[in-house]
C-alpha cells in the first residue's frame, strides 16, 4: 500500500492536481509515525503507511487551507479521518473541491500505550509487524523478541470501528493485505465499551471518571489532535468572562473535559486521535463514546456520513425523545 | 568526599532515618503512573526505573500555586502569603533532572528579582540522586553539558552496583547522611567506574557542536528552516509541561467570595496561541512556526545569551511524549548541518 | 542571609510579587468616548511612597483584586511625590474592572518596573517628543519632568508633537493648554481629523513631524505610538538626520510577572519588562522582528 501511496502522490504533485500532500512519515522511535507535509514529487519517498499512523490528519486541514488559499491540498485519510473531513466540509471549515482525499482502508491502529504498559517501563528498541503479529525487542530483552498478536493490541477506538473504508475520497488505495476480514466491520457491537460503562452504577462511573481526570496535565494535546477543535479562541482561553479555571484542580480538569465532550458531540467520530495524543493516557473517549451512542439511539444520527444531513443540534423532530430531561433517573 | 556502600536492604533504613527530619519525595506508583510524590513508607519507593513521565520540577515550581490570599476588610485589603517552610528531601532523582534545578535557579534566583516561592522551596530541600546505568534511546544529556553519572546539585549520588549501592557524597550534608555506612572498597569503586563508562558510551550523541549552535542560531531568526517542521505541531503544551527546564507561567486570580480570593500562578506554555496575545488582539506569534521557533531559540540561544547554558538537560521527555513525534534532536541536527 | 544550593543569596523577606496598597484620590475622564481615564493614586503607607522611586518611562503592575493585574505606564512625573498617576484604556478584563472603580477605593500596585527612558543620555540634549494617541502617557511623564523648574535647565530645546485620531481622543488636554502658553516648550498638537469646534492643526503625526522639521543636532527623539505611526515617522526622522541610537521607542507586550521570570514578553533574549520597554531604534533593528 505504501508504494501505491507514493506513486499516487508523485502523480498528483507532478501533474499539479495538488500543491501539497498531508500524510505520514516514519517516526524517530519504534512504533511511531509522524504527520508530514510534502510539497514536491522528490519528497514522496518519505510517505509511509503502517499501524502507527494514528494522527487524524484532518486536524491540519482548516489551518493549512487558510494558509494556502490558492492551492488544492492532498490528504491521506483513514476511514475515521474521512468522516472527520466530511464533518469539516459540513461545518464549512474547508471546501470539498479544495482538497484531494487519498482514501486509506484501515484495519486498525496500534495502542502503543497498552504495549508500553505491558512492558512495564522497558524501552522498545525495535518493532515490526508481519501479517498479524507484532514482534518487539526491548531494553530488557534486547536480543530476544516479544510477540503480540496484532488483534490484542489494536486501539480501542478501532476495535469497534464500523467504517474501515473511507466514506469520502478522490482515490482509494487498494488494500493488498489479502486478508479478507481486514476491512469488514467487526462482529462486536459498535458501542461495546459504552454498554460496559452503562452497566456500572453512578458511583462507579464517577469514581472511574475522576480517577482518569486526575491524570490530566491540561496540555490540550487532545484539543490539538481533534479535527473539530478549530475554534480561534477555545472556551478555556476566554477570560471575559472566565468560564472555567485552567488549573489541575480536579474540578477544573473535569469541567474542561465535560464541556469539550459536549462541544464535539455530533461531530466526534471516535477516531481515537485524542486518546493516542494524550501523554498521560487519560481515557478520553469515555464520555465521547457515550454521547455518540446516545445521538445514534435517541436521534438516529451518526457523525461524518452524510454531508447534507443537518447536524443533530441544528435541527429537531417533534417526537424527539426527551425523557432524559423530563424524567432523569 | 566520602564514598560508602549501602546494601539494597539498607536503603529502607536510610529512608526511615531521613524521614524523621524531612518529607521525602521519591519515584512512586500513583494511579498507574510512576511519578515523584511524598512517601508514607520506604517500601513505596521505586528505584528500578528509567525516568518519570513528569519532571520533578513541580517540587519547587508546582503546576499551580497560591502566591497570596487577599481579603478586603474595613481597614483595607489584607494580603497573606502561604507557608513555604516544609523541609523536603528529593530521593532517587536522575542527574538530568537535578541539573534542571540548577538551570531554574538561574531564572528564579537571578540577581535583580528573587522568586521567593521557588527559592524558599529550594533552600529547604536536599537531593539524593540516582545515577543512570542504562540511559534510554531518547537520552542526550551528554550533548547538553550533563551526563548519566553527573552529581552537580546533589547532596549524595547513589550508584546501583547490582546487589548494593555505592553512595558518593557531594556535599557535607550528603556526608552526614551516610555517616554510619561502611566505606566503599576499591573493587566497588572500580565497578562504579566501569558502569559509568558503559553508560556514557550508551548515549546516542546528537550531532551538535555546543558552542557553534548558539552562534549559528544568532543569525537564524529569519531562516527558512523554521518553515519545515512546524506544521505537524499541534500547538499543545506537552513538551513544555513535561520539560524539566521550562519555567513559563501565568498569573491569575480566583475569587472565593466578593471580598476574598487568591492570586495564583500556574504553568503556561509558549506553544499555546494565547501566550503572547495582546488585549488589542495583536499577536506577535501568530502560528506554530513562530512558536516552535521560539521554543528552540529560547532553549538554545536566548537562554545561553542570558545565563550561559542551554535550557535543556537532554532527558528526552519531549521526544518520547510529543503526540506527533516532533523530535527536537532532529531539529537540532538539521540546524547543525545547515 | 540564606542561600540556595547553588549559592544564590536570597533575602526571602522581599517578595517581588506582593503589591502595595494605594487609594484612588482622583479620577479624570480623558476622552469623549469615555474609554480612557487617568487615576491618581495615593500610597496608604508613607514608607511605600518613599521606596517607590521611579524614572520616566517605567511602568507598574496594577492589581484589582478579583480581576487580576495589568502593566500600565506611569503617567505622573517623578517630581510629584507621594502619589502616582496611571492613564488606563478600558480594553480587557482587568482594565474594565479598574474603570469601574471609584474615588476612595483601594487599588494595589507593584513596581516600578522596566528600564525607563535613558535620562542621563537625555540630559544636556535637545529633546523631541513625538506621541500618538493613547501611547502618550509616559511621554507626558517625561515632558512634565523636563519642564519642572528643578530640571528644565539641564535639558536643551524641548519640542513636543502629539496627535490623536480626533479632538475627543486627545488626552491630557489640561496639560496641553498649560504647555501652549509656555516659552520653554514648542508644542504642536494635531488630529487626524478635526470636528466643527476644532481650530487647531489637522494631519497625521508623521506628516506634522515633517512639517515641523525638528533639528536633529544634539538631539534625542522619543517616539511612542501605534505601530503604523512609528512605521511612517521613522523615515521622516531619519531624513531629518536622527541616527538610530538617538531614536527612542517604548514597546508594548503581553506581560504578567513584570520581572523577567514568566517568560512571555521576550523579543529574542531581551525581556520587554526588564530590558525594556524602552529601546533605541538601533537596538530594535538588531532584535528579532517579533513584536
Amino acid at each position: 500500500m505504501e508504494d501505491q501511496i507514493r506513486d499516487t502522490a508523485v502523480k498528483l504533485l507532478k501533474d499539479g492536481s495538488v500543491g501539497m500532500i498531508i500524510g505520514y512519515e516514519a517516526g524517530t522511535l519504534p512504533l511511531r509515525a509522524s504527520p508530514c507535509v510534502i510539497t514536491n514529487a522528490e519528497q514522496t519517498d518519505r510517505l509511509v503507511w503502517n499501524m502507527s499512523c494514528g494522527s487524524n490528519l484532518a486536524t491540519y486541514l482548516p489551518s493549512v487551507a487558510k494558509a494556502n488559499p490558492d492551492q488544492k491540498i492532498g490528504i491521506l485519510a483513514k476511514g475515521c479521518d474521512s468522516r472527520s473531513i466530511l464533518g469539516l466540509i459540513k461545518e464549512r471549515q474547508i471546501e470539498r473541491d479544495g482538497i484531494y482525499v487519498i482514501g486509506m482502508p484501515c484495519s486498525g491502529i496500534l495502542d502503543r500505550r497498552k504495549i508500553e504498559s505491558d512492558l512495564n517501563g522497558a524501552e522498545i528498541l525495535e518493532a515490526h509487524i508481519d501479517g498479524d503479529k507484532l514482534t518487539l525487542s526491548t531494553s530488557e530483552h534486547p536480543a530476544s523478541s516479544i510477540q503480540y498478536p496484532v488483534s490484542s493490541i489494536i486501539h480501542s477506538s478501532c476495535s469497534t470501528c464500523q467504517h474501515r473504508t473511507p466514506v469520502l475520497y478522490d482515490v482509494l488505495i487498494e488494500d493488498s493485505s489479502g486478508n479478507p476480514n481486514a476491512l469488514s466491520a467487526p462482529d462486536a457491537s459498535p458501542y461495546e465499551q459504552v454498554e460496559a460503562m452503562e452497566s456500572q452504577s453512578a458511583d462507579e462511573r464517577w469514581e472511574y471518571f475522576m480517577s482518569e481526570m486526575s491524570k490530566c496535565i491540561r496540555c490540550y494535546a487532545c484539543r490539538g489532535a481533534c479535527p473539530f477543535c478549530y475554534c480561534t479562541q477555545c472556551f478555556v482561553d476566554q477570560n471575559q468572562p472566565q468560564w472555567f479555571g485552567k488549573t489541575t484542580e480536579l474540578s477544573d480538569i473535569a469541567i474542561f473535559h465535560l464541556v469539550r465532550a459536549f462541544h464535539v458531540a455530533g461531530r466526534c467520530v471516535s477516531c481515537g486521535a485524542c486518546a493516542r495524543a494524550c501523554p498521560m493516557g487519560v481515557d478520553l473517549m469515555y464520555l465521547t463514546r457515550k454521547i455518540e451512542k446516545d445521538l445514534d439511539e435517541l436521534y438516529g444520527y451518526v457523525a461524518g456520513l452524510d454531508v447534507e444531513e443537518l447536524a443533530p443540534f441544528a435541527t429537531f423532530r417533534k417526537d424527539d425523545p426527551q425523557e432524559f430531561i423530563t424524567e432523569p433517573d | 568526599m566520602e564514598e560508602k556502600i549501602i546494601s539494597k536492604s539498607e536503603i529502607g533504613t536510610l529512608l526511615d532515618k531521613l524521614k524523621e527530619a524531612h518529607s521525602i519525595i521519591a519515584p512512586v506508583h500513583r494511579n498507574g503512573e510512576l511519578s515523584f510524590d511524598r512517601i508514607d513508607s520506604a517500601d513505596e519507593v521505586v528505584l528500578e526505573y528509567s525516568n518519570t513521565r513528569k519532571a520533578p520540577k513541580s517540587v519547587f515550581f508546582p503546576q499551580q500555586e497560591v502566591m497570596f490570599a487577599y481579603s478586603k476588610t474595613e481597614s483595607g485589603t489584607q494580603v497573606r502569603e502561604p507557608d513555604l517552610e516544609e523541609d523536603v528531601l528529593l530521593f532517587g532523582v536522575r542527574p538530568c533532572d537535578v541539573r534542571s534545578f540548577l538551570l531554574l535557579d538561574k531564572v528564579f534566583g537571578s540577581d535583580d528579582y528573587e522568586d521567593v516561592y521557588y527559592l524558599r522551596r529550594r533552600e529547604n530541600s536536599g537531593i539524593i540522586g540516582l545515577a543512570c546505568n542504562n540511559p534510554r534511546q531518547t537520552c542526550f544529556c551528554t550533548t547538553v553539558g550533563s551526563g548519566p553519572f553527573n552529581h552537580d546539585g546533589m547532596d549524595l549520588l547513589l550508584v546501583d552496583l547490582g546487589d548494593k549501592y555505592l553512595a558518593e557524597a557531594v556535599t557535607e550534608r550528603g556526608e552526614g547522611m551516610i555517616d554510619n555506612f561502611s566505606d566503599a572498597s576499591d573493587a566497588d569503586k572500580q565497578k562504579r567506574n566501569d558502569i559509568r563508562e558503559n553508560a556514557e558510551k550508551g548515549i546516542k550523541p546528537v550531532v551538535v557542536d555546543l558552542e557553534g549552535l548558539k552562534d549559528k542560531l544568532d543569525g537564524m531568526f529569519d531562516a527558512d528552516v523554521w518553515d519545515e517542521f512546524h506544521t505537524k505541531c499541534l500547538g499543545c503544551a506537552t513538551c513544555t509541561y513535561l520539560c524539566p527546564t521550562c519555567h513559563c507561567f501565568d498569573i491569575y486570580e480566583e475569587e472565593e467570595t466578593n471580598n476574598s480570593g487568591y492570586r495564583l500562578r500556574m504553568w503556561d506554555s509558549c506553544a499555546l496561541s494565547l501566550f503572547t496575545l495582546h488585549t488589542s488582539g495583536h499577536n506577535p506569534r501568530t502560528s506554530t512556526k513562530e512558536r516552535t521557533r521560539q521554543r528552540i531559540m529560547h532553549k538554545f540561544n536566548y537562554f545561553v545569551h542570558n545565563y550561559d547554558d542551554f535550557a535543556c538537560v537532554g532527558c528526552g521527555r519531549c521526544v518520547q511524549n510529543c503526540p506527533v513525534n516532533l523530535d527536537i534532536r532532529d531539529v537540532l541536527s538539521t540546524i547543525a548541518h545547515l | 542571609m540564606e542561600t540556595t544550593p547553588s549559592g544564590t543569596a536570597i533575602d526571602t523577606a522581599v517578595n517581588p510579587y506582593l503589591p502595595i496598597p494605594t487609594t484612588i484620590t482622583n479620577i479624570t475622564m480623558e476622552t469623549a468616548a469615555r474609554d480612557i481615564k487617568t487615576f491618581k493614586l495615593g500610597f496608604r503607607n508613607e514608607s511605600d511612597a518613599e521606596k517607590f522611586d521611579y524614572t520616566c518611562g517605567q511602568f507598574a503592575e496594577i492589581s484589582i483584586f478579583g480581576a487580576g493585574e495589568c502593566p500600565i505606564g506611569i503617567a505622573s512625573s517623578p517630581m510629584d511625590k507621594g502619589s502616582l498617576q496611571f492613564t488606563v484604556k478600558k480594553a480587557g478584563h482587568v482594565t474594565k474592572a479598574f474603570h469601574s472603580c471609584e474615588e476612595g477605593m483601594e487599588v494595589f500596585v507593584r513596581g516600578p518596573y522596566g528600564n525607563g527612558f535613558p535620562m542621563r543620555d537625555l540630559e544636556g540634549s535637545n529633546i523631541v517628543v513625538i506621541g500618538g494617541g493613547f501611547a502618550f502617557t509616559t511621554l507626558r511623564s517625561l515632558t512634565k519632568f523636563i519642564l519642572h523648574p528643578e530640571n528644565r535647565d539641564r535639558f536643551g530645546k524641548l519640542t513636543v508633537i502629539y496627535g490623536a485620531r480626533s479632538p475627543g481622543d486627545l488626552i491630557y488636554k489640561y496639560d496641553l493648554s498649560d504647555w501652549e502658553g509656555r516659552d520653554d516648550i514648542d508644542l504642536y498638537v494635531t488630529v487626524d481629523k478635526g470636528d466643527e469646534t476644532w481650530t487647531g492643526r489637522e494631519g497625521f503625526v508623521p506628516t506634522v513631524t515633517q512639517e515641523v522639521g525638528p533639528s536633529s543636532e544634539d538631539a534625542y527623539t522619543i517616539v511612542c505610538g501605534p505601530p503604523i505611526m512609528i512605521k511612517f515617522t521613522i523615515p521622516v526622522l531619519t531624513e531629518l538626520g536622527f541616527q538610530p541610537d538617538r531614536i527612542i521607542n517604548s514597546l508594548e507586550m503581553r506581560m504578567k510577572c513584570g520581572i523577567g521570570k514568566c517568560g512571555r514578553c521576550n523579543i529574542g533574549d531581551k525581556f520587554v519588562c526588564k530590558d525594556g520597554p524602552v529601546f533605541t531604534y538601533e537596538q530594535l533593528m538588531n532584535m528579532p522582528q517579533e513584536y
